[in-house]
């Protein structure tokens, strides 16, 4: 599969990965400025633990690197897709909380959430490039979370937050592995004979 | 006269209509519209446009679409381009729009005359937007976390249309909101931009009459990015005195991209820029060592960045910082040189040691002191002389030898290497050779051929040569490697003596000189010619040479250029040396005119004219003249003094003739006895009375010598013979009768004559002194040799003295009388006194009055005599008596009575009928 890439499909493919990679670097880093505008925005404690966003895969996973390099760009694919929207979530659970008021706070979320939407176009094009479907959002994507209080809604975003942070620092590996030519032909071939 | 108040009727119908609003609302319902209503067009296409008439307009008005008339702007429209598509519809039709403007009428001519307003559109024209072209893009990072995007593009024409323009960008899964322009049409900003993405962005540019999109541009935002420059850069001295360390702060985060850094530095006060290598400054960092400075330099520095792969655009440069390195010990000595005065005494010299002081990136640090050392190489005992100087020369006394001279520059930090002169006693090694220059733009290159000996250094001297000033040495040391050195700060149209001196390791050369010129120019005065010495053919021309300060070049050589007034120009080129230089072939007795040029390479220029006029006559010409006549002048002059030796006696007697001497003559000599004796007794006879006694007369003609017999003359030389021999007799009164007057010549001459007449006839020497020039005449009588009884006792006792003698010479007197005329072939004599006579015209009135009543009409002169010569010599005392010419001579020698005259010893002058005294 790899010698039947295109040159300019593998040049494609390096410039995608290389724009996630440093897409991801450039999330990270806005979304840790972001948590601490957030806690310090919120009133809340930055240490404080929060349990698992529901919906979002876990960042941490065993045996990181035996996975495929389709696994990686579906997990991430997945991930983001959820990112985005408790990210929408949280930028109109903002605007309702704070109104126009703290604007900066709303703009940082919106770049955040766009910074996302864009990782995860990256992730689609380059399972394109693989030659793969690309998985359709179930329905409107995760279920809508239920009802919560105020507080359970700054926590929740903080632990989006977080969870992003983890994300964008387990993407950008990812997409370094998938840089790896031969990775990328492992990728190839597994999503070759995966049915 | 109803169909008026018909049409009256309807017109009044239609301005209620046209001032009506709609049935709803208005007042008035209209009677007809345009379609389209208010259009857009394109400019240059066609248009038609249909006026509707509502059908109760027609039928209360009788108005009909034939009636419709349509103009622009109160313009009519031509009727060709109407058209009656009914009777209610008229259309009209334009087939460019250029034409057309606003508003679009429509209206009708009631009754054929009244016209009225139906309906009006405004008509836009304009032109559909052009394709937005060149549209680019670039970030501008406006602070540490925003970053906005401005896009530029081509609108393209100007539409004459109100034109929107948009600016567009989109993910492939996301549409952003337009980017909308404000005041251009050419620009938009993008404040909320993402990076990393592909984004796609195009302009779309929309009017009434059209819609264009440009060309789309996909590009990630961060491939665009222009950063801000690096902040708070910091400059700190290192330990070493080359390195200075830079420090900043980046802007840019790295997890947004990584940048690369450009470093450029200089030297404060320098302008040209110099760059860190950039491969040493590719990857991120917040500091960098600049290394390989100058030792106490002050240098400035500024940085920038970009992007780390290069793509996208360079920040502007950092503001600037400056940082000093630490100081150094000099790199290298003074460079030294000498001059040498042994004006005073050649066993002494006054040596004036002088170094250039060190360049700031050689003294690496501020020199504050230079030791000097002198070594006597002649004599090894003699101890080294240090001196310690804080100036850039020195002057030393010492005897004629060999020395070593070393100077070492010192700073805080160390000293610098020695530098050593030798200054041997004499220059005795070979020069250099083939010494020649060459002007290359501004400086003046220096060139000479190595001797073959092996060179350590070659000192090049140059001063510039003025006459106003001293040459002050400038000099600089060329590497013994070299054969040729620019010297820079040379003045054009100046004069230099550049001298090179070959530096040995063990001695020294001889120094070559050359005089050059970094450009030369024609001299600023030409040279001022004169001439020394002109001639009839030739003329030497001299002149001085120009000051080096006027030549501004080497004199090639003078062009003397002359020429007479008329004359072509000769040119004359002279060798520059020279300061002479005689012109020949010249024409005599010409006036020339003569300049002088002098040239350099680069041109002439000539000095003021000077005029000379060749002479007449050639050196010795005029000696071949003049000593010829000199010499025929001189000889006959000598032959008219021997003449005049040989003929004395007989000039003697004219010029001074003997006066009778009263003392000797004999009162028994004019006795009244005496005269009866005379001839001339009849004269008594006639003039009884004695009013005219005795009146001699004489004319003097000068030609009447012709008249004479020989044997008339005879008695004459014999009364010269007399004349000389009584010579001893004559007063000096007498002497100087001749002399002064006419009269008293004539009297002279009367009076050998009167003596000879008669014996009776009184004698009288008339002395009449002739004023000088203007000068009242004094006249005076000095003497008389009369015999008359006018004269006091005492005189006749002494007249009484002169004895029977008389008699017979005045006898020969008379005869003499025709031999007077012969006198007159002594020519000056008789001449001058002609002269004199006219001069003493005045005087002589009388006489001419009375001449011309008796005999002629002719003015007083010998000539007038002349004619009556014969019957004058033949009838003399007829003459007198008979004519009753009175002759001055005559009348002033005229014989008084005895009763009339008195007893004066003034003279006398008897006019015709009496006599008064003068």
């Amino acid at each position: 599969m790899a010698a039947a890439e295109s040159p300019s499909a593998a040049l494609r493919r390096r410039d995608l990965c290389s724009r996630g990679i440093r897409l991801a670097g450039k999330m990270r880093a806005d979304v840790v400025d972001l948590l601490d505008a957030y806690v310090e925005r919120q009133g809340l404690d930055a240490s404080a633990s929060v349990a698992a966003v529901e919906g979002v895969p876990p960042a941490a996973v065993e045996r990181w690197d035996e996975q495929t390099g389709t696994q990686r760009l579906l997990e991430n694919l997945a991930a983001y897709r959820a990112f985005r929207a408790l990210l929408a979530q949280m930028l109109e659970e903002q605007r309702e909380q704070l109104g126009e008021a703290d604007t900066g706070l709303g703009r940082a979320l919106a770049a955040v959430l766009l910074q996302v939407s864009a990782f995860a176009y990256h992730l689609e094009e380059l399972l394109r490039l693989e030659s793969r479907g690309i998985p359709g959002e179930e329905g409107d994507g995760p279920p809508p979370p239920p009802r919560l209080s105020l507080f359970e809604q700054k926590l929740r975003g903080l632990g989006v937050l977080r969870e992003l942070a983890q994300w964008a620092v387990r993407s950008a590996r990812d997409l370094r592995q998938l840089a790896k030519p031969s990775l990328a032909t492992d990728a190839a071939t597994s999503l070759a004979e995966s049915p | 006269m109803f169909s008026r108040w018909n049409w009256v009727a309807c017109g009044f119908y239609l301005m209620l209509n046209i001032c009506s609003s709609d049935a709803s609302g208005g007042l008035v319902q209209s009677c007809g519209y345009i379609i389209p209503e208010s259009p857009v067009l394109a400019l240059g296409s066609n248009f038609t446009a249909l006026c509707i008439l509502n059908e109760s307009c027609l039928d209360f008005g009788n108005i009909y679409a034939n009636q419709i008339i349509w103009k622009i702007k109160n313009r009519l429209v031509p009727k060709e381009q109407y058209r009656e598509i009914n009777r209610t519809v008229s259309s009209v039709t334009f087939n460019d729009t250029s034409s057309l403007a606003t508003p679009l009428t429509c209206n009708i001519l009631a009754d054929g005359q009244i016209e009225q307003n139906i309906y009006g559109i405004t008509v836009t024209v304009g032109l559909a937007p052009e394709k937005p072209k060149n549209l680019s893009c670039i970030v501008h990072q406006m602070s540490k976390l925003t970053y906005v995007m401005t896009c530029t593009w081509n609108p393209g024409r100007h539409t004459f249309l109100d034109t929107q323009f948009r600016l567009r960008y989109s993910w492939p899964q996301e549409v952003f909101p337009d980017c909308i322009p404000k005041d251009v049409n050419n620009s938009c900003t993008i404040t909320d931009i993402q990076f990393f993405v592909n984004t796609e962005i195009w302009v779309e540019a929309a009017n009434a009459l059209g819609k264009a999109e440009s060309d789309p541009l996909v590009l990630d935002p961060v491939d665009i990015v222009k950063p801000l420059s690096p902040q708070n850069v910091l400059v700190s001295s290192g330990i070493l005195p080359t390195v200075l360390k830079l420090s900043w702060e980046n802007w840019v985060s790295d997890a947004l991209m990584r940048l690369k850094f450009n470093i450029r530095y200089r030297i404060v006060g320098d302008t040209n820029w110099m760059e860190v290598p950039s491969e040493d400054t590719a990857s991120p960092r917040t500091s960098f060592s600049v290394q390989g400075l100058r030792p106490c330099t002050e240098y400035v520095f500024s940085i920038r960045c970009m992007k780390e792969d290069g793509v996208g655009y360079w920040s502007d440069w950092s503001e600037e910082k400056t940082g000093i390195t630490t100081e150094d010990k000099p790199s290298k000595g003074p460079s030294i040189w000498r001059i040498i005065d042994a004006s005073r005494s050649p066993a002494f010299w006054t040596v004036h040691l002088m170094w250039k002081a060190l360049k700031p990136f050689e003294a690496n640090g501020v020199v504050l002191q230079y030791e000097v050392t002198v070594r006597d190489k002649s004599s090894l005992s003699s101890p080294l002389k240090k001196y310690n100087v804080t100036s850039t020369n020195h002057t030393l006394q010492l005897p004629n030898g060999t020395y070593e001279v070393t100077v070492i520059a010192r700073n805080s930090v160390g000293a610098s290497p020695p530098s050593v002169l030798l200054i041997p006693a004499s220059n005795s090694k070979a020069p250099v050779k083939n010494l020649r220059t060459l002007p290359k733009h501004d400086k003046l290159w220096v060139g000479w051929t190595a001797p073959n000996s092996y060179v350590l250094k070659y000192v090049i001297e140059w001063c510039l040569v003025s006459s106003s000033s001293d040459c002050i040495i400038e000099w600089k040391i060329a590497q013994g490697d070299v054969q040729g050195i620019d010297l820079k700060g040379i003045k054009p149209f100046k004069c230099y003596l550049i001298t090179v001196y070959p530096l040995y390791a063990d001695g020294q050369g001889s120094g070559q000189s050359v005089m050059a010129y970094l450009k030369q120019d024609r001299p600023s005065k030409g040279p001022t010619v004169q001439t020394k010495k002109v001639g009839k053919a030739e003329a030497v021309l001299t002149w001085n040479h120009l000051t080096v300060d006027e030549q501004n070049g080497f004199i090639r050589n003078y062009t003397i250029l002359y020429k007479t007034i008329d004359g072509n120009e000769t040119a004359v080129t002279v060798d520059p040396s020279k300061t002479e230089y005689t012109l020949s072939s010249l024409t005599s007795d010409t006036l020339y005119t003569v300049r002088m040029m002098a040239s350099t390479d680069n041109g002439s220029r000539s000095g003021p004219d000077f005029t000379f006029t060749t002479q007449k006559f050639g050196k010795g010409e005029i000696e071949a003249i003049v000593v010829p006549v000199c010499l025929a002048f001189l000889l006959i002059v000598l032959l008219g003094v021997l003449f005049c030796f040989n003929k004395r006696d007989l000039i003697k007697k004219h010029i001074w003739p003997i006066v009778p001497d009263p003392s000797k003559s004999n009162i028994a000599q004019w006795s009244p006895q005496v005269p009866a004796k005379h001839n001339f007794n009849s004269k008594d006879q006639m003039y009884p009375e004695g009013s005219f006694t005795d009146v001699s007369v004489v004319e003097i003609e000068a030609d009447d010598k012709k008249s004479f017999s020989e044997q008339d003359l005879k008695p004459f030389d014999l009364l010269k013979k007399e004349k000389s021999t009584s010579e001893g007799h004559s007063s000096g009164i007498g002497g100087s009768s001749c002399m002064s007057s006419p009269r008293q010549s004539v009297s002279d001459s009367d009076e050998g004559e009167t003596t000879q007449n008669t014996s009776s006839t009184v004698q009288y020497s008339t002395v009449v002194l002739n004023g000088y020039r203007d000068q009242t005449p004094v006249q005076v009588f000095s003497r008389s040799e009369s015999t008359q009884p006018l004269l006091d006792s005492e005189e006749r006792s002494e007249d009484h003295a002169g004895g029977a003698d008389s008699t017979a010479q005045r006898q020969q007197y008379f005869r003499q009388n025709g031999g007077q005329d012969e006198t007159n072939t002594d020519r000056p004599c008789f001449e001058r006194i002609k002269q004199n006579a006219c001069a003493d015209e005045g005087d002589l009135v009388g006489f001419v009055q009375l001449q011309i009543s008796g005999q002629s009409s002719q003015p007083l002169g010998l000539g007038m005599e002349k004619n009556t010569q014969e019957a004058a010599l033949s009838n003399v005392f007829q003459t007198c008596t008979e004519g009753q010419t009175v002759r001055p001579q005559a009348v002033e020698e005229n014989p008084l009575s005895v009763d009339e005259m008195p007893k004066s010893y003034l003279p006398q002058t008897v006019r015709q009928g009496g006599y008064m005294p003068q």
